[in-house]
């Protein structure tokens, strides 16, 4: 007899402790999850609708909106609930509206992410990235890669502030271009030093960057190679690509507007795994 | 409406699991209401309501769990934080601390801490409040033991 009680207990337990760690149901409704999704700072799990619900009656108490949510199971404070989590992509529901309005990607930066959905070399032939090494262009400086450097990782990660990946990226990009080590690269050759230079780069870049990380350093090179600013260098893009342009709404052919905007730019999840596939 | 029903459901059928495992707490579910509740709790040990069998009554709301449900003692208790006549209870979470984590069986278990940690400076009950802010905890003991005994405990005990 006590040992069944045992075993009992021992059963109980272990499916109590399922339902605490709340793997197999939403803490809110006690059911199997429906459409799971995540708080962004503790990572507790929820049905959308539940936790959703639960933000809106917890906004519902205040006078002016949260920015921020307790969560139900930990009191961590979130800013958003992140759902849709399905292969690399997934989406953001802020508790705050505003506060998402705080950073949207402008149509510069949401052009330049269209780009790296376009398939790679469409430019080579306007700008020529071997000539720019084999020339030795590199050793000029150049003033607006900071303000592109900027742009471009924040379309690529979606996120405003992002000066210390930035200042990150740009250092190695400088090192890797403008030390003086110039006796010694001098005896390089211009493949090597493209080489090196990408090797550093996207070594820097892909814990960020992840999957985009080798398109990223191919961009930064177009764009070095262009010698231009980036106002110029855009319409030099845009002009190629035939899209609207990030401020004027031109009058592009309608079949390669469809085709290429297809692609929302959702966030990337950067895991270990998706640099693999790409 | 029909997610407090559904949600409801699922911690009757847990309730009917656990009973074996938390032998403090009986949870009923009204027969003809899933909204109406009764439970039995045990008044915990080295406290006065030790040996004493409390009956909560809970009132779930159609929003629950986003709102919390209201749960009152129906035996008489002195208790700070318990009010002498009607039985409703001072607890935050009950309140502004509410959480739809929080299920029925749980809330059993705050009430339970609650018994065992009163806290005198919000009372409901100014007496008993009285008595241990003044930091006369004999006296409060005493008299909570003594409606332990009156009410909570079966006469034959």
């Amino acid at each position: 007899m006590e040992d069944d009680a045992a075993i009992g207990v021992s059963d109980h337990v272990s499916s109590e402790s399922n339902l605490e760690d709340s793997s197999c149901c939403c803490p809110i409704c006690l059911g199997p999850f429906i459409q799971l999704s995540y708080l962004d700072k503790c990572f507790h799990k929820f049905c959308f609708n539940c936790i959703l619900r639960w933000t809106n009656v917890v906004a519902g108490k205040h006078r002016s909106l949260p920015s921020s949510v307790k969560c139900p199971l930990c009191k961590t404070e979130n800013v958003s609930i992140v759902y849709g989590g399905e292969g690399s992509s997934f989406q953001r529901h802020y508790v705050n509206k505003d506060f998402e309005d705080s950073f949207i990607l402008s149509r510069a930066h949401r052009y330049r992410l269209q780009c790296y959905y376009t398939d790679q070399g469409l430019l080579d032939d306007i700008f020529n990235i071997s000539q720019y090494w084999r020339s030795r262009k590199y050793t000029q400086p150049n003033c607006w890669l900071e303000s592109w450097l900027r742009r471009e990782i924040q379309a690529l990660i979606q996120e405003k502030d992002v000066d210390i990946i930035m200042h990150h990226i740009l250092g190695v990009v400088k090192a890797a271009l403008w030390t003086r080590k110039e006796q010694k690269s001098h005896m390089n050759s211009p493949e090597k030093k493209q080489e090196e230079f990408k090797m550093s780069v996207s070594e820097a870049a892909r814990r960020f960057l992840a999957a985009k990380t080798d398109r990223f350093v191919y961009e930064i090179q177009l764009f070095l190679a262009s010698g231009m600013n980036i106002e110029a260098y855009d319409a030099v893009y845009i002009q190629r690509l035939g899209w609207s342009s990030p401020g004027i709404n031109t009058e592009v052919s309608h079949s390669a507007l469809v085709d290429r905007t297809t692609v929302i730019p959702y966030l990337y999840i950067f895991d270990g795994d998706s640099d693999e596939n790409e | 409406m029909q997610a407090s029903r559904a949600r409801l459901f699922k911690e009757y059928k847990e309730v009917q699991r656990e009973k074996a495992v938390d032998p403090d707490i009986q949870l009923v579910c009204d027969e003809s209401n899933i909204f109406k509740w009764t439970a039995l709790v045990k008044g915990p040990s080295e406290t006065p309501y030790e040996g004493g069998v409390f009956q909560l009554a809970f009132s779930v709301p159609e929003q629950y769990p986003l709102q919390p449900p209201q749960v009152r003692f129906l035996t008489k208790i002195f208790h700070p934080n318990v009010h002498f006549k009607t039985g409703e209870i001072c607890l935050d979470i009950l309140k502004n601390a509410w959480s739809p984590a929080w299920t029925l069986q749980s809330v059993c278990r705050a009430i339970i801490a609650l018994m065992a940690h009163p806290e005198p400076d919000s009372p409901l009950n100014c007496d008993s409040g009285n008595l241990l802010r003044s930091g006369d905890v004999r006296g409060y003991q005493s008299m909570a033991r003594m409606y332990t005994r009156l009410a909570a405990m079966s006469k034959k005990g």
